[in-house]
């Protein structure tokens, strides 16, 4: 699961291209967005680009990511379950 | 009374000077990446800059290159209006956007790609950073043309309600990347004279990024 997290974090900071963002840098249980990392809805869009490009999840429901998008920790836990690669 | 030129900057894939005067820039860290090492020298901390495409940033940091002295800064206003120019619209980032609907391995649209494919995203950017409210507009044309710019400035300035237009071409397309950008107003008279401003889109800026 550590490992997961760290891949996750550093994939994160790729494709959202953030900048000054270290994967050290991000709490494992902070939350996505508002406060912590603030992340956008655009952001949310990429997040679930990624899940499905990546570990092969399709997210149908908009409201499912509200819940898997809580934190780093939340999201690694929902992939580890779900991934289909 | 007529509108004047107040302030103008220019920026280029290797140079920023605002009212003809170089603006220092730290080194800059590779290739391509003077526009980051721009907005570390700008000592600015908007971490949304990241996010932008190249035309964005390029009108981003020309915008900041002219209002960073001005006061008050991001206080509400109505009173100033953006009026930008290009040639190639939001071209480089379409071609983005389409590589990321046609890549092989499947066909995942990026969602921040997409948002960059208009090029007056550049106009929204510069408003919300400074909390803007007046008039935007963006207009594709071949050549900037520094007098139909400051007529239509005019003619915003015009209207009873805005008191100064930020005029600009921002162009960003294969190797031509670049933004001029004027600060418009009739208040401070009587300005820097066009005749005085050596920027031409004539002659191509070359840009390995």
């Amino acid at each position: 699961m550590e490992e997961l997290i760290l891949q996750l974090k550093q994939e994160i900071i790729r494709v959202l291209n953030l900048e000054d963002v270290t994967p050290a840098g991000i709490a494992d249980s902070a939350p996505l967005f508002g406060e912590g990392l603030g992340l956008d809805s655009i952001d949310a869009l990429e997040l679930i680009v990624l899940m499905e490009k990546r570990y092969g999840i399709k997210l149908k429901d908009p409201a499912q990511g509200r819940e898997i998008f809580t934190s780093i920790r939340v999201m690694a836990e929902y992939i580890h379950a779900n991934r289909t690669k | 009374m007529p509108q004047v030129i107040r302030k103008y900057c220019h920026v280029t894939h290797r140079s920023a000077t605002v009212n003809g005067k170089a603006f220092p820039v730290a080194e800059v860290d590779g290739e391509g990446k003077f526009l980051t090492a721009l907005y570390r020298s700008l000592k600015i901390d908007y971490p949304k800059f990241f996010k932008m495409d190249s035309l964005s940033k390029l009108g981003f940091l020309a915008s900041e290159l002219i209002l960073r002295d001005e006061e008050p800064r991001f206080a509400p206003r109505e009173d100033v209006a953006i009026l930008c120019f290009n040639r190639s619209a939001s071209l480089a980032t379409d071609a983005l956007y389409q590589v990321t609907i046609r890549r092989g391995d499947g066909c995942y649209p990026s969602p921040s790609l997409f948002v960059y494919t208009l090029p007056n995203i550049v106009t929204g950017e510069i408003a919300i950073r400074n909390k803007f409210f007046g008039e935007t507009s963006f207009y594709v044309c071949k050549e900037w043309d520094v007098q139909q710019a400051l007529r239509m400035a005019g003619q915003i300035l015009c209207d009873g309600r805005t008191r100064a237009v930020l005029a600009a071409w921002v162009e960003c397309f294969e190797e031509a990347c670049e933004a001029f950008m004027m600060l418009v107003d009739t208040e401070n008279q009587p300005g820097i004279p066009p005749e005085e401003i050596a920027f031409s889109t004539s002659k191509k800026t070359t840009w390995k990024n």
